[in-house]
């Protein structure tokens, strides 16, 4: 699910209304068809959103017995004051960060490499674009045999090559499990970057090089006038929302380390997941959901305006 | 034409909802009606294949005894058994029958999620398990759980290498104590050997259980409230444990992050002579061990004591079920003495069953002795009934004890997180 | 690395090139290696990249220990009914974005945009209280209804695309001779929308077929599970994992989703573009 959100212009192919509008912008037609998707996105996606934002004013909690209140900020001043939460979004923004800015310069990397005419390039392609196909249990479960104390090939290697003299615990140590979470994170998000790099390295016009290039402009200079401009609107779109699904994400986490060693890899999904689902803290939990759509709410003000800048 | 088309739209969104309704035929809490047959629900934390044989065998021979009460067994699994259990309650789908453990238990109790059996469980079974055992599953006069299997803290040792130092093994009643444990693993250890191999990774249970053998508790009850506590007592496992690591460098550093059988490819290779873990780990060194692999059971240490806690896995009822009378007929047969040697056996632990400790079932298993003489010393330990003991657990206890024993926090501020940040959370629970 | 056309010469192009295959590649490689080894293999403290005596116990062990067979049958189930509902849903709802200028369609597109920036947890807790109060926790069909909802999006947006692309003279043409916009939707639209319909439902497949946080809240039953949550249930108790049978089981989770990867992967870097490069 990439890059969905990246345009949204009305096209001119748009057909002019010729029937009678009965409601929004809707003929009855147009109703009946939008209708039967449009039910199930508000009852199950609009709904439950607005729902969920409610319940983090509120004391909702697991329980036969339960009742739910509404408590205002009550979570939120507890929330403030809850060293975990903080450290847990400290953890979250460096593993966002962390895994969109080496993942967008690995794949800018692949991407300039892939650009040109080399061999064994459709390897690279088709291994480029494995991940995005494996479910990311599987990528977790992959790592994890990797990065196995004993019976992982990491360690087997850096023995040989005489880089580590004892085996490394990767995934159990408080300084090298983030670490080495944000790599795996790196590798199951690269093949979206790199293919949208591709593609709009793909679509800088050559003429433009090579008119460069005839002007004396060096490879150095060509690739910050000529190629970067060009991909600059999408490198912004893609890193901001790249940003915001590694800030949400999950899965990858749950089946790497669970959030540990101490707390260490606990990103703030995982701790939300743990308050509503295993403490039964429904409210608190939808409260830290809220707070972490302050964060998000950030960086699309940023991405819209840039964009909005750059379209003038 | 036109028609047909908004009619099949307008289905098709109905039809996922309506749909629903009619499925799910076999979750949930068996069927309700009187004429047919009653349908239980069992949920088993078992992991081990002779385990889970053990579990299907008794189910399939009640089965086959009683047509009117069937059981179906769920598979379930410890690593996310508290989330599981937590939205099948809340979800109404729990099953009837639920394996877990006591230290749990009083959470799920306190959200009317479990039955009390007070008044349901048979005297028969009342006399056969041990007390300490259903002091465990009782909170507030109430029994929520039949206790079964209980596991105690023992250590693993290569017998090769203890014979090679000239280090006898231990009888069973006069255990080592926890200097003379320190001492030989110095004894063991040398350049290609560490003497011990703890393996830490969500080390709380297990801390809190040794911290016993010095009577260290680490909570306090008044008026029905908890409340976390770190003193001497509870120190002195914890820092034994420590110095061996980074004092006398005879417990092996790269082993604390391990869990599970991580250790046993260097346990195997002699790179760890011992290495301390609960008696069900029996079944995975048998099951990896190369052949030629000698190894022995050493009973567990002795500091002011030889006290670990009673933490029996148990099984409940959920409150939801619709058929408790028929559960506990159920877990009569199931936890009758014969059977409990059965999945004692299964699972390498100790039965809470008085006669089934008994079995030779059991009895003529390796290093029975061994594992029969901690059920001398297991006792009722007090964390076995706080109030949000899972997230205690879970968000303070054992992030903090692993950052302690990866040498980046020290003894006292673990002590602050312990208790402070602890109690915190308790708190929230105990209003 | 930047500019790298011409300024390295072509053997550190190739000496990067290969730093890149060995680290996507590898990972994989190791994940196949370990599906092939016995248990003694496995224990060596010198592990062997290629197994010295391969062994499909691991694949037999996988399907006898855990319902794996049971874990594929559902998914596979729930995948294909998730990316038929999709289709069906999208198509008309991604006609009716392209084609009117319409509220309804500038607030879907915003929510296409939006519905990827929520914290799952938002949704997830009512949504697990909604499914509850409906009776459709712990059921295939509650699953189902999540992920349609939740790869529309992706699907609307593709085949709005794919309409775009279309003509509108031929539906006026067809207008002209009296055919109803349902009508023309159903026989001049719909017929050249099948290459997009492809793409998208495979896409809601393997985006379900994938999928792990909605199945672990929302499934419970061991019978009814998916994939994701039978191999989790493999890591087990106190790490032990068994970790053969483990590879061999991730190693079959996969194979239908990269094949169907592999079939739409051009439309979905086309589709996914489409937008992007001409913005």
């Amino acid at each position: 699910m990439s890059d969905t959100a990246v345009a949204a212009k009305p096209r001119p192919t748009q057909r002019k209304p010729q029937q009678r509008r009965t409601w929004l912008g809707l003929d009855r037609d147009g109703l009946m068809l939008a209708v039967p998707a449009l039910i199930p996105v508000v009852l199950f996606s609009l709904y439950p959103l607005l729902r969920g934002i409610y319940l983090g004013f509120t004391d909702a909690q697991a329980g036969r017995a339960a009742t739910t209140e509404f408590t205002g900020f009550e979570n939120y001043s507890q929330l403030l004051g809850d060293s975990y939460f903080w450290e847990s979004f400290r953890i979250g923004l460096i593993w966002a960060f962390g895994v969109t800015i080496l993942q967008f310069f690995a794949s800018l990397g692949l991407a300039l490499l892939l650009n040109q005419k080399l061999r064994l390039r459709w390897l690279a392609r088709t291994l480029a674009l494995v991940p995005w196909a494996m479910p990311p249990v599987v990528i977790g479960i992959m790592w994890r045999l990797v990065y196995h104390p004993n019976a992982g090939i990491l360690n087997s290697v850096l023995r040989d090559l005489g880089i580590i003299d004892s085996n490394v615990e990767w995934l159990s140590s408080l300084s090298l499990a983030l670490p080495a979470v944000i790599v795996v994170g790196v590798w199951s998000g690269m093949p979206q970057t790199t293919v949208v790099l591709l593609a709009g390295l793909q679509s800088v016009s050559e003429e433009l090089k090579e008119a460069a290039a005839v002007d004396g402009a060096g490879p150095l200079q060509r690739f910050r006038n000529v190629t970067w401009p060009a991909l600059r609107p999408i490198v912004t779109a893609m890193t901001t929302l790249d940003f915001i699904w590694n800030f949400n994400s999950f899965s990858l986490v749950y089946v790497l380390t669970e959030g540990g060693p101490g707390g260490s890899t606990r990103l703030p999904m995982l701790f939300a997941y743990e308050e509503a689902f295993r403490y039964g803290n429904y409210g608190y939990a939808a409260a830290l959901g809220n707070a972490m759509v302050l964060v998000i709410g950030v960086f699309v003000v940023f991405y819209l305006r840039r964009r909005y800048r750059e379209e003038g | 034409m036109r028609r047909a088309t908004i009619v099949s739209a307008a289905v098709l969104s109905a039809g996922l909802v309506l749909a629903g309704c009619g499925s799910g035929d076999d979750a949930g809490t068996g069927d309700s009606g009187d004429d047919g047959p009653v349908t239980l629900t069992f949920q088993s934390l078992a992991f081990q294949p002779e385990s889970i044989a053990a579990n299907q065998q008794i189910i399939e021979q009640w089965n086959a005894d009683n047509p009117d009460i069937q059981v179906e067994y769920l598979q379930g699994d410890w690593a996310s058994v508290q989330d599981q259990l937590v939205t099948a309650f809340e979800g109404g789908t729990a099953p009837d029958l639920i394996h877990y453990e006591s230290s749990y238990l009083q959470d799920f109790a306190d959200r009317g999620w479990i039955l009390d059996i007070t008044d349901l469980v048979p005297d028969e079974m009342n006399d056969d398990i041990l007390d300490g055992a259903w002091e465990a599953v009782t909170f507030d006069d109430a029994v929520y759980a039949v206790p079964f299997l209980l596991d105690a803290q023992v250590i693993f040792a290569n017998k090769a290498l203890l014979d090679a130092a000239g280090i006898p093994v231990p009888a069973p009643d006069d255990p080592w104590t926890w200097d003379e444990f320190a001492e030989i693993s110095k004894q063991l250890t040398d350049a290609d050997t560490y003497g011990v191999a703890w393996t830490l990774k969500d080390p709380a249970n297990r801390m809190l259980n040794l911290a016993l053998n010095f009577g260290g508790g680490f909570f306090e009850e008044s008026d029905g409230a908890s409340t976390a506590v770190f003193g001497d007592a509870e120190k002195e496992a914890f820092q034994r444990i420590h110095d061996q690591l980074y004092v006398d460098k005879t417990a092996a550093t790269d082993a604390i992050g391990m869990g599970g059988s991580d250790p046993l490819p260097a346990f195997f290779a002699g790179q760890y002579a011992m290495l301390p873990k609960g008696i069900w780990f029996r079944q995975q060194i048998i099951d990896q061990a190369p052949e030629d692999f000698e190894w022995v059971t050493i009973p567990a240490l002795e500091g002011d004591s030889q006290a670990q806690a009673a933490a029996p896995q148990t099984i409940s009822i959920a409150a939801e079920s619709e058929h408790p009378e028929e559960a506990m007929a159920f877990l009569e047969y199931m936890l009758n003495p014969e059977n409990q040697a059965l999945l004692a056996k299964g699972d390498w632990m100790i039965p809470a069953s008085e006669a089934a400790a008994q079995d030779p079932v059991l009895t003529e298993t390796p290093d029975w002795a061994v594992a029969a003489a901690s059920g001398e010393f297991l006792e009722q330990a007090p964390f076995q009934r706080v109030r949000g003991y899972e997230e205690w657990k879970n968000k303070v206890a054992n992030p903090s004890i692993e950052e302690y024993f990866a040498n980046s926090i020290s003894l006292d501020e673990l002590g602050t997180r312990l208790t402070e940040d602890g109690n915190e959370i308790l708190e929230r629970y105990n209003r | 690395m930047r500019g790298s056309s011409r300024v390295l010469a072509t053997p550190s192009k190739y000496l990067a090139l290969a730093v890149y295959l060995v680290f996507l590649a590898f990972p994989l490689l190791w994940l196949i290696s370990t599906a092939f080894k016995s248990p003694q293999e496995m224990a060596l403290i010198e592990p062997t990249i290629i197994p010295e005596h391969p062994t499909l116990d691991n694949f037999r062990l996988a399907f006898e220990q855990q319902p794996l067979a049971r874990a594929l049958l559902n998914t596979l189930i729930i995948a294909g009914v998730s990316a038929l509902v999709t289709v069906l849903l999208s198509i008309p709802a991604a006609y009716v974005m392209a084609r009117y200028r319409s509220v309804v369609s500038r607030m879907t597109a915003l929510w296409v945009l939006l519905s990827q920036m929520f914290p799952f947890i938002l949704v997830i807790i009512p949504l697990f209280l909604l499914l509850r109060d409906a009776g459709l926790y712990d059921t295939q069909i509650g699953l189902i209804i999540v992920y349609v909802v939740w790869s529309m999006p992706f699907a609307l947006w593709m085949l709005r695309s794919y309409v775009v692309g279309i003509p509108v003279e031929l539906e006026e043409a067809a207008a002209m001779d009296g055919a109803g916009k349902l009508r023309t939707l159903k026989d001049i639209v719909a017929p050249l929308l099948v290459p997009g319909v492809v793409a998208a439902a495979l896409f809601a497949f393997v985006s379900a077929w994938n999928e792990f946080l909605f199945a672990l809240v929302l499934l419970r039953t061991p019978e009814l599970q998916t994939i994701s949550l039978t191999l989790v249930k493999f890591i087990g108790a106190e790490g032990v994992a068994r970790l053969g049978p483990l590879a061999a089981a991730a190693l079959v989770a996969t194979i239908p989703s990269l094949v169907f990867f592999a079939i739409i992967q051009r439309r979905l870097v086309g589709g996914m573009l489409g937008g992007a490069v001409k913005s």
